[in-house]
């Protein structure tokens, strides 16, 4: 068990750089995931903290060593990769015990691990398969029994359940999740699922075009998005971000959005009337029917549904107002035609608000 | 049903025609050399409008393998024997390795690539050529030594005379006894290095001949009335030199595609799993590409067997110490005019490639109907 430690770490493909000098401690036991879009970086610094990539600049620390110039094989750290990169010719109890046996144990001791493992992984009847004859689910356990056999330092996983069904993954998440309870073994973990990202970690890293946008645990980077790419990206559906300015308006001061809007502020600021902001509010923190009563009338608006749908026990209303376009994700079922005027609540205490040049959350 | 079987109609026809031909041209002719090789057909006369064939059974075979005459043939085959397995050996590693160097991505990685794989494109007669003369007594090979100072060799590549690890064919009997006992045992062992089940089967089955023989060797007929030692003839070295040459960057290239269609994921996974990249080849990329291993052992043994143009080139159709039966089978036919011989040759040739491609064959089949 270690800790992992990045410091200005940089990647560059010749002159194309794609890791921008990161930051980022992560503590012993930890598990922490690292989300962000597609080509942003995630699995290239997955690959250089295994060692599989070597960094361009900065300095890399697991546990007390500086792993700058340690081949993969030194670093103690296993990986699980989202193809599970089984060996196809081996059978499971190989597969798993192949590490092992480069490591020089004896016969018995490699047995007794892997059976072990095994067990934990309920593999023990498929030991003598080959891979070609397992189910993704008891592929992507293997995997997982390769990585586990090793005891490594550091857990290194890259979209691991990306190949599995819906059902399965969230059973596996949970097992996967139990592991490192049991284990408590450093654990860096690869996603785009949000839904992966929130249940998984002790800490989000959420990484955007090389750049760490914000590290925190999940309620924080969920309620307080660092960045206004931080508030889309994470949730589903995303944000709704306004424009406007700070004003007064009947004596509150607040945000006059560009469509009319004005939200005003739950609490004292000292943000000045005329600033030029960027309004956010999560979907969820708009409510319906009764609960718009539990908002002050400045809280509640009139808006016109353009759509509706209803998701398990939540709904989805895609709404108008004043000709900006917005989401709301409501609790229960609600079914509304399309063109209907309604009143909905809105939780202004928690309205993000962020600086349109530089997109950052502004402190108010 | 009634367009399942339109359809088989349809299939039946249009296949009928490469069947024929198939059929004709390829086993009917398999077929009449069969025969031919059954009948006395051959000296005087052989040439004529209607010569004279009489059924001789199995005649032309035993003496190829007993008669007194035939002892030329006889070294031809070990020759053509030992020829397979060292360009086995020497094609399939001088290949592999390249191809691990190139797949290590050097510098100009293409650039080498193709320099490796050129020779494969010239002919037979042209790389014999060239080797001829590289390998002249006192030319090419020989004079590299001087290079540095030192003596120039002095090894007769083509045309020594010495031949090494001889045997007597009076006893190919027990020999080819010990020979199946050695390799039941040595596939025993290594089925237990797999920890197969079938290991035990092979093993006893190896051992039980090998003592047998030993027991009884003495017991078996011999071959022939009286000594005669055949053993690797050095002289072949030059023509085992010039194929290898010839044929390591098609192994290479063949190597290489498979080594490049492993995934970058598997490796990785391996040098995470602690392995070297010694260890990464033997245990993973290595069995992994078998077929291809498989492959390339059954396409250079049968060029082996059928070599012909490039001994011809290198020294002549005559030259004993080289011979190969695939020579001596054209010689037979064309300049002895001994057709049934030389059709006895060429069925025994049929015989040898089949018995590398019928095994390569079976387990194919075998394992499209394991993945079907
Ligand atoms: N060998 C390479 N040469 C040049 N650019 C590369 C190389 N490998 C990766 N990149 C670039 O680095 C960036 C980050 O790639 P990376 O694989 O880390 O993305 P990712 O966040 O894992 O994406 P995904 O979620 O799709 O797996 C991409 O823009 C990619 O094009
Ligand atoms: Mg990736």
């Amino acid at each position: 068990m270690a800790r992992v430690e990045l410091e200005k770490v940089f990647k560059r493909y010749g002159s194309f750089e794609t890791v921008h000098g990161i930051d980022l401690a992560i503590k012993d036991n930890e598990f922490v995931v690292l989300v962000g879009p597609s080509g942003c970086g995630k699995s290239t610094i997955l690959r250089m903290i295994a060692g599989l990539e070597e960094i361009s600049d900065g300095t890399m620390r697991i546990g007390d060593r500086v792993v700058n110039d340690i081949d993969p094989k030194s670093r103690n750290v296993a990986m699980v990769f989202q193809n599970y990169a089984l060996y196809p010719h081996k059978n499971v109890f190989d597969n798993m015990g192949f590490s092992l046996k480069m490591a020089g144990l004896s016969r018995n001791e490699i047995k007794e691990k892997v059976e072990q493992a095994a067990k934990v992984l309920e593999l023990t009847p498929y030991l003598d398969r080959k891979p070609a004859a397992l189910s993704g689910g008891q592929r992507q356990r293997v995997a997982m029994g390769r990585a586990i056999v090793r005891d490594p330092d550091v857990f290194l996983f890259d979209e691991p359940l990306s190949n599995l069904d819906a059902q399965l993954r969230t059973q596996m998440r949970m097992e996967l999740k139990k592991l490192h309870i049991k284990m408590k073994t450093t654990t860096i973990y690869v996603t785009h699922d949000q839904v992966e990202a929130m249940t998984l970690a002790d800490r989000i890293v959420v990484i955007k075009d090389g750049t760490i946008h914000q590290v925190g645990t999940p309620i924080e980077v969920f309620e307080k998005p660092k960045t206004v790419f931080v508030a889309k990206f994470i949730g589903n559906p995303p944000t709704n971000i306004m424009a406007g300015q700070v004003a007064e308006q009947g004596g509150a001061k607040g945000i006059l959005c560009e469509n009319g809007m004005f939200l005003p502020f739950p609490h004292e600021t000292a943000l000045e009337i005329g600033r030029k902001v960027l309004a956010g509010i999560r979907p969820d923190a708009i409510a319906a029917e009764e609960a718009v009563n539990k908002f002050s009338p400045a809280w509640q608006y009139d808006v016109q549904v353009l759509f509706s749908e209803i998701v398990g026990g939540q709904s989805l209303l895609e709404f108008d107002i004043n000709g900006t376009s917005m989401v709301a994700e409501l609790d229960g079922r609600h079914k509304v035609d399309p063109g209907t005027t309604l009143k909905l609540g809105f939780d202004l205490d928690r309205l993000f608000v962020f600086d349109p040049e530089t997109n950052l959350a502004l402190d108010w | 049903m009634r367009t399942v079987s339109k359809d088989r109609i349809l299939a039946g026809v249009t296949l009928l025609p490469s069947i024929l031909l198939v059929g004709i041209f390829v086993y009917g002719f398999i077929g009449n050399t069969f025969w031919t090789s059954l009948t006395d057909w051959g000296g005087v006369g052989a040439l004529s409008e209607n010569p004279e064939k009489n059924y001789v059974g199995f005649y032309n075979y035993k003496d190829l393998f007993v008669g007194f005459l035939s002892s030329g043939f006889r070294q031809d085959l070990v020759n053509a024997i030992f020829y397979s397995v060292f360009l086995l050996i020497g094609a399939i590693g001088v290949g592999l390795f390249i191809a691990i160097l190139l797949d290590n991505k050097p510098k100009a990685e293409g650039f080498f690539r193709t320099v490796f794989l050129y020779p494969m494109s010239l002919s037979f007669i042209v790389t014999g050529t060239i080797w001829r003369w590289l390998l002249a007594p006192s030319g090419g090979v020989n004079v590299l030594p001087t290079y540095v100072g030192a003596e120039p060799f002095n090894f007769r590549w083509l045309s020594s005379t010495q031949s090494i690890l001889q045997f007597d064919w009076q006893n190919i009997l027990s020999f080819a006894f010990n020979v199946i006992s050695i390799v039941l045992i040595v596939i025993g062992l290594w089925l237990l290095g797999k920890r197969s089940k079938h290991a035990a089967k092979w093993l006893v089955a190896g051992i039980v001949i090998g003592i047998l023989v030993y027991l009884f060797g003495d017991m078996l007929p011999k071959a022939l009335i009286m000594e005669e030692k055949h053993g690797f003839n050095l002289a072949t070295t030059g023509i085992i030199l010039a194929t290898i040459w010839q044929y390591s960057g098609y192994t290479m290239a063949l190597y290489l595609a498979g080594f490049t269609g492993i995934s970058q994921d598997l490796r990785d996974a391996a040098m995470l799993d602690g392995a070297s990249t010694f260890n990464y080849y033997r245990h993973i990329a290595i069995p992994l590409i078998q077929p291809i291993t498989i492959s390339a052992i059954i396409i250079l043994s049968h060029i082996s067997l059928k070599m012909f143009d490039l001994i011809f080139a290198m020294t002549g159709p005559d030259n004993g110490q080289t011979g190969h039966p695939a020579l001596n089978m054209y010689l037979t036919t064309f300049r002895a005019n001994d057709f049934a011989r030389g059709a006895a040759i060429a069925m025994l040739l049929f015989f040898l490639a089949a018995l590398f491609i019928i095994p390569y064959l079976i387990s194919s089949y075998r394992n499209k109907d394991e993945r079907a």
